[in-house]
């Protein structure tokens, strides 16, 4: 991997290890009224004051439900999308209103991997292509170093080098993402948004391409953004766990934290959701239902915005004044959580966390 | 007597590039009141299984075999019209997709009338209210507003029980569900899951589910089938399944599974991909990915034996039961000491 090795940007203060800081990252979408005049009446609030950062050679793994606003943000820190309000600091420039010819030099630090192998390959070009397009935009290497990259990234993620001439129907889901992770290899990015990666896959492929993303982070330090529904995927494969609801973040913790000591009712619920491959564990848990869908983000509810499906709902403080993502029990240093009512205790049924949301409630009062 | 009672189905599809044996020689049965889950990757067969009991199979370059009993009548052999009677009436089926599977240009409330009309003899007043006692029994928050509601204007959860609703509307002896919950977030997953549990203790029906989700599988199902490559390469009781497993194939999929209660290394996985069923592999169809392979593995095909000390328990491996025993034991263990661990 020596052959194409991406040399220092210059001009770049690189300070820290903090490789990606994003600092209340906002994208509203306007929803408009009138072909001729059209005059804004809402706004969809798909991300909505989302703060993190990410230090070189982690893995930030982001979960919630579909339409929480994951993807829109990893579109946002690509800058495939132009953020609302708020600022992305990467490798220590703020990236967040850079045009697109200045921006060009740190595409090739931070790629992207799709959830669908099948959608995000083009099926008119062949695989050396696909995975060369990259390197021929910014103009790395000559006609033949080209390619002997291109089949170095092949062997890496475990495709026969000679098949750099087939089309992409030619092979299966998971060699498709193995080409959608060649592809996001070539330029040696630093940093990988991986967009529900292993969603399409079956659990056996799943397994190979989860062990070689993280045989990938080893081997080139790579640090990976790692969006999922699957909360057993994202333990597997993440240092830290972002929980967003309705376009915030509700929880964030180390991967450990999270996962023995949750502290939002939401966090709780997604885990106590999860089937466990197990049956005698399975059939003694009690699963938390919540009740509902998830409310539309044109018009999210008030203060917090869990208020609607918690089982630890207190009147005249949750649905008034909004919690701030604070740190409040738990282990780590950094565990924070967007909750008035925070879980004392892990695991909890539904009935002992309503109990809690009244003493609570009677307490307050 | 069985409710249905598969016996070696087969299902062949004629193409260009030659026969696909979709489903080989597969064998099943299912009381009243019992789940059966069928777990395999993409391409096993379990979805062509279910679609040959229910013969929708399109006819032209299809061949089925074997024979699929149902309350004493072999469903191969009946004629369309006895199928159409009993599709959606006594077996009726939820399919995978919720965004396809309803019609978008009719109304939530004429497709359930519809569902309703066919097989009984009632006027559509009658028809109306039992369409909307199922859509509140399955939790459609303000039934009697969203029942005329086109499809686009549900969420993909809300779609999904609409089409529960849709199957269990003639309270059916069967129900078949393909992969119901895999296009839906795992909250709405355990609301659905619960939901089939209650309904089916409530009307005592069979269920069938087919899934990839090992998860799912041991939480709602009475017995496993493990296919591969269309053939069964394992069966038997959940807990037995999951305690000692008989087979390198399910051994494989239990260790790819990335758990939540533990910290693993590494996941097991299992190498390559799964074969083409043009041209399956000769002898075991999982030798060519299966670590214990031996050389009668390559040219001898397992039989479907049952385990020594449980008849109910089949699997075809050529391994000794002693070393079956020992790896199965040693898979497990790692996965209680991870736990342990943590």
């Amino acid at each position: 991997m020596t052959s194409a090795q991406a040399e220092p940007i210059s001009g770049l203060d690189v300070r820290g290890d903090e490789l990606l800081v994003v600092e209340d990252l906002k994208k509203h979408f306007p929803v408009t009224r009138g072909i001729i005049f059209q005059k804004q009446i809402a706004a969809v609030q798909a991300v909505d004051g989302v703060s993190f950062s990410l230090r070189e050679g982690e893995t930030l793994g982001v979960v919630g439900e579909s339409g929480c606003g994951k993807s829109t943000m990893a579109r946002c820190i690509m800058k495939l999308l132009e953020p609302t309000s708020g600022r992305i600091t990467f490798r220590g420039r703020d990236i967040t209103r850079l045009s697109r010819a200045e921006m060009r030099p740190y595409r090739r630090e931070m790629m992207m991997i799709f959830q669908d192998p099948y959608a995000s390959l083009n099926p008119r070009k062949r695989v050396g292509f696909i995975v060369a397009e990259a390197l021929q935009v910014h103009k790395m290497g000559t006609q033949a170093e080209t390619k002997r990259r291109v089949q170095e990234l092949l062997e890496v993620v475990g495709l026969n080098p000679e098949h750099y001439n087939r089309f992409p129907h030619e092979f299966s889901g998971g060699q498709r993402q193995r080409i959608g992770i060649a592809r996001a290899l070539a330029v040696n990015p630093k940093l990988i948004v991986c967009d529900e990666p292993v969603s399409a896959l079956d659990v056996s492929v799943q397994a190979q391409i989860l062990n070689l993303l993280k045989d990938l982070q080893r081997d080139f330090n790579l640090t990976y953004v790692f969006i999922a529904h699957d909360l057993n995927v994202v333990r597997y494969i993440s240092d830290r766990v972002l929980v967003m609801y309705l376009g915030q973040i509700v929880e964030s913790a180390a991967r450990t934290d999270l996962y023995d000591e949750p502290k939002h009712p939401y966090t709780g619920a997604l885990l106590s959701a999860v089937p466990v491959p197990d049956p005698e564990v399975g059939r003694a848990r009690k699963r938390i239902v919540l009740e509902g869908d998830v409310p539309s983000p044109i018009n999210p509810p008030s203060a917090c915005r869990f208020h609607t499906r918690c089982p630890r709902f207190v009147e005249g403080h949750c649905d008034v004044d909004p919690p701030d993502l604070v740190h409040r029990g738990g282990s780590g240093p950094d565990h924070a959580v967007r909750c008035h009512y925070p879980l004392e205790r892990w695991p909890m049924t539904v009935e002992e966390m309503r109990r809690a949301g009244a003493a609570g409630g009677t307490a307050a009062a | 007597m069985a409710l249905l009672d598969v016996k070696d189905l087969k299902t062949y599809f004629s193409t260009g590039d030659g026969v696909v044996k979709a489903v080989d020689g597969v064998s099943f049965s299912i009381e009243k009141g019992q789940t059966l889950g069928i777990v395999g990757e993409s391409g096993s067969g379990k979805s062509v299984t279910c679609l040959t009991i229910m013969g929708l199979n399109p006819k032209k370059y299809t061949m089925s075999m074997g024979e699929a009993v149902f309350n004493g009548e072999d469903l191969l052999a009946a004629s369309p019209t006895r199928l159409r009677e009993i599709r959606g009436n006594d077996i009726a089926m939820i399919f995978q997709d919720p965004m396809t599977s309803l019609n978008p240009v009719h109304t939530i409330g004429t497709q359930l009338v519809e569902a309703v009309t066919l097989h009984k003899d009632v006027s559509k007043q009658e028809a109306r209210s039992r369409a909307l006692e199922l859509l509140k029994e399955v939790g459609i928050p303000r039934a009697e507003r969203r029942i005329d509601d086109y499809p686009h204007q549900f969420s993909g959860g809300m779609r999904q029980r609409v089409m529960i609703a849709m199957a269990l509307i003639n309270n059916p002896e069967l129900l078949i569900a393909d992969e119901p919950t895999t296009a839906l977030d795992v909250t709405t997953q355990a609301q659905i899951l619960s939901l089939i549990e209650r309904l089916q203790q409530d009307y005592n029906s069979a269920v069938i589910m087919i899934t990839h989700d090992l998860g799912v599988i041991a939480e709602i199902a009475d017995d496993i089938v493990v296919m591969y490559a269309a053939e069964v390469a394992e069966k038997g009781p959940v807990d037995r399944i999951f305690k000692r497993p008989h087979h390198p194939y399910t051994w494989g999929l239990m260790g790819s599974l990335p758990r939540l209660n533990t910290d693993v290394g590494r996941l097991a996985q299992i190498q390559g991909q799964p074969p083409s069923l043009l041209r399956p592999p000769s002898g075991c169809r999982f030798h060519p990915r299966c670590p214990y392979v031996m050389d009668v593995c390559r040219t001898k095909d397992p039989e479907l034996l049952p385990v020594s000390d449980d008849r109910t328990h089949l699997q075809s491996c050529h391994l000794d039961e002693e070393t079956k025993e020992r790896e199965a034991a040693r898979l497990l263990g790692t996965f209680a000491t991870e736990a342990a661990a943590t």
